[in-house]
């Protein structure tokens, strides 16, 4: 009872939080959501693989950076259309997934966090480097007609496109959700998630669990990549921030608490915004996350330490 | 008494070394030793247990520092290289008053997360000089390169000094027992605390002191460039290729990645870091030990063996 009290509190703070940004300044409470629930997007496979496996994939974000790559070269030598790679994109992107869990992260699931963190930063590295012998480092860029579309209420105008990860976001958190509670896999998922050994014991095949966890992460990856690619230019560092972002909104929404990621990552969006808005000082908006994931682990430590 | 010799004719090599080579392979050891001494402290920074991601974050700070106090001020550079090392270890002391209650990946990615906010504050002070960093007028010694190996060498057999102590004296009972158990550790009454800070501290002062000789040896510092992850991921997988938790393993695996990396720079352009990448995974995957102790050890059962059969045939 006490629980959802909490809850409803912080969900109150959120919306009036928004409301006060949004009468302040409509251009960056619309600026921040689109961010916030990118991020959110993004951070979503990640939680699930740290709630799932117990493992921090610090590859995540540049598995982000194949993703964006594969959409640009099916956009560049076939011509598709950025979004319509979503589909080819996500399935490479499974078994990409698929494959690197078998041949690296499968061998550490059990062991410590020392060779889970290093045996992931070493995936992230090969990515990074793999990607820039195949492509260099040379920025490239995608144009597309609807990318720089735009509407208006009243007076203000809105960039449209970034509402596209607030549906995609929506809709990954809701099919998560339903894939968790309703399927048969999805049940065993949650019980891998919550007890392993008790899982193994009661019949359901846990490095099966493990390695759809893994590729279906990685294949959302897929689908964030293609619907990222036309605002975004990509190069071999593009994803690796994401991969501490998206552990920022993890932390701050608590380790299973997939809904939270959501509301976590508007809120920072919506925090980089302001930040952003504020003249001359737009390039410090980068700290907000870093500082809001440091207090957060910190005030979690303390509290725990009590 | 022969590893005493080994030590010794090592130490001969690394003293004569730049009178019988030219400025490229004076320049391509110093840029070994720096790594070296980088992967140390990280190692050393293991032995507690705690995997820190603060290498990078440590190194730009007294890099940064150094480099100011010799333009702002006017300082000789060799007295600012104390200086680096002083701030990056005042700094440590300060966050390791928060950060060492955390434990794990909390730990890993806080010190992570804390060089990312380094990087950010220097991209945007304008004492740092933003985002294009500060150039100094000349480089330390003037960029004669022998004198600067000999610094960056000075230092480094400091830091390997600072690490065999830590190995030898008590303070590694403390040390490997908060790494084995810490609630035991606690309960045989070590301040487990105390000396995590203790540690902390030192290492990154010896982080800050390095990068300050890298800076000085560049003349510049630049945001991305100085908190670049290189300065953490390569004395990573150096000391997981050397072996972690010794302090050989740091400095034979830096000497063969740095020399291997040296030659693919030349025939790979774009992405020569990838072996770097595969050799952590293999290392973690297949020989946790790395590379000098399985050799070491089938080196003296060599050893052991030749002398029974010396014996035999006595």
């Amino acid at each position: 009872m006490s629980l959802s009290l909490k809850t409803n509190k912080i969900l109150l703070l959120f919306i009036a939080f928004l409301i006060i940004v949004g009468i302040w300044q409509p251009n960056v409470l619309m600026d921040g959501v689109q961010r916030g629930s990118m991020y959110a997007l993004i951070a979503l496979p990640l939680a699930l693989v740290l709630g799932i496996l117990g493992v921090l994939n610090l590859a995540h974000g540049d598995f982000l950076t194949v993703a964006l790559y594969l959409s640009y070269v099916l956009y560049s030598n076939i011509n598709m259309d950025p979004l319509l790679t979503m589909i080819p994109v996500t399935i490479i992107m499974i078994l990409l997934g698929g494959g690197i869990y078998l041949l690296t992260v499968k061998y550490v699931v059990d062991e410590g966090h020392l060779n889970q963190l290093l045996i992931t930063f070493g995936v992230s590295m090969i990515l990074i480097e793999g990607v820039k012998i195949i492509w260099t480092t040379q920025p490239r860029n995608v144009f597309t007609g609807y990318a720089y579309s735009s509407f208006s209420i009243g007076n203000y105008s809105f960039g449209s496109y970034g509402l596209i990860y607030l549906l995609m976001a929506v809709v990954v958190l809701v099919g998560l959700q339903l894939f968790l509670k309703k399927t048969r896999l999805g049940q065993a998922t949650f019980a891998v998630g919550q007890n392993p050994k008790g899982a193994r014991i009661v019949g359901i095949n846990v490095n099966f669990v493990y390695l759809f966890v893994f590729s279906i992460a990685v294949g959302i990856l897929g689908i964030v990549g293609a619907g990222m690619l036309p605002q975004h230019a990509i190069f071999p560092s593009v994803g690796s921030p994401f991969s501490l972002k998206s552990f920022a909104l993890a932390a701050m929404a608590g380790l299973g608490n997939l809904n939270g990621i959501l509301f976590a990552g508007i809120t920072l969006g919506v925090g980089e915004a302001i930040v952003n808005a504020i003249p001359g000082y737009s390039s410090w908006a980068d700290i907000v996350f870093f500082g809001v994931l440091i207090i957060v682990i910190l005030t979690r430590s303390f509290r725990e330490a009590r | 008494m022969n590893k005493n010799y080994l030590i010794l004719i090592l130490l001969a090599i690394a003293l004569i070394f730049p009178l019988f080579f030219g400025s490229y392979f004076i320049h391509v050891i110093t840029t070994v030793f720096v790594f070296l001494a980088l992967s140390l402290s990280w190692d050393m920074m293991l032995r507690t247990g705690q995997l820190s991601f603060g290498t990078a974050g440590f190194f730009g700070l007294g890099a940064y520092m150094s480099v100011m106090v010799v333009l702002k001020l006017g300082w000789n550079p060799i007295f600012s290289l104390l200086i680096g090392g002083l701030f990056a270890g005042i700094i440590a002391f300060f966050l390791g008053f928060v950060v060492l209650r955390l434990r794990e990946i909390y730990f890993a990615i806080t010190t992570l997360a804390l060089t990312h906010v380094f990087l950010v504050i220097a991209e945007n002070l304008s004492v740092t000089g933003g985002a294009s960093g500060l150039t100094l007028n000349r480089a330390i010694f003037n960029g004669n390169s022998v004198k600067i190996y000999y610094l960056i060498l000075f230092l480094t057999l400091v830091v390997i000094g600072i690490s065999e102590y830590f190995k030898r004296s008590k303070i590694h009972f403390a040390i490997n027992s908060i790494r084995n158990d810490e609630i035991t550790a606690k309960s045989s009454g070590i301040n487990v605390f105390k000396y995590l800070l203790l540690v902390f501290v030192i290492t990154s002062a010896i982080q800050g002191v390095i990068g300050a000789a890298y800076a000085q040896q560049y003349a510049f510092v630049e945001p991305s460039s100085t908190f670049s992850l290189n300065f953490l991921l390569l004395p990573i997988a150096m000391a997981l290729v050397g072996g972690i938790y010794s302090t050989n393993g740091p400095i034979v695996g830096a000497f063969i990645l740095g020399i291997i990396s040296e030659y693919l720079k030349l025939i790979m352009p774009y992405g020569h870091l990838i072996v770097y990448g595969l050799i952590i995974v293999v290392v973690v995957l297949f020989m946790p030990q790395g590379i000098y102790k399985p050799l070491k050890n089938k080196l003296s059962n060599k050893n052991i063996r030749g002398d029974a059969n010396a014996q035999s045939s006595n």
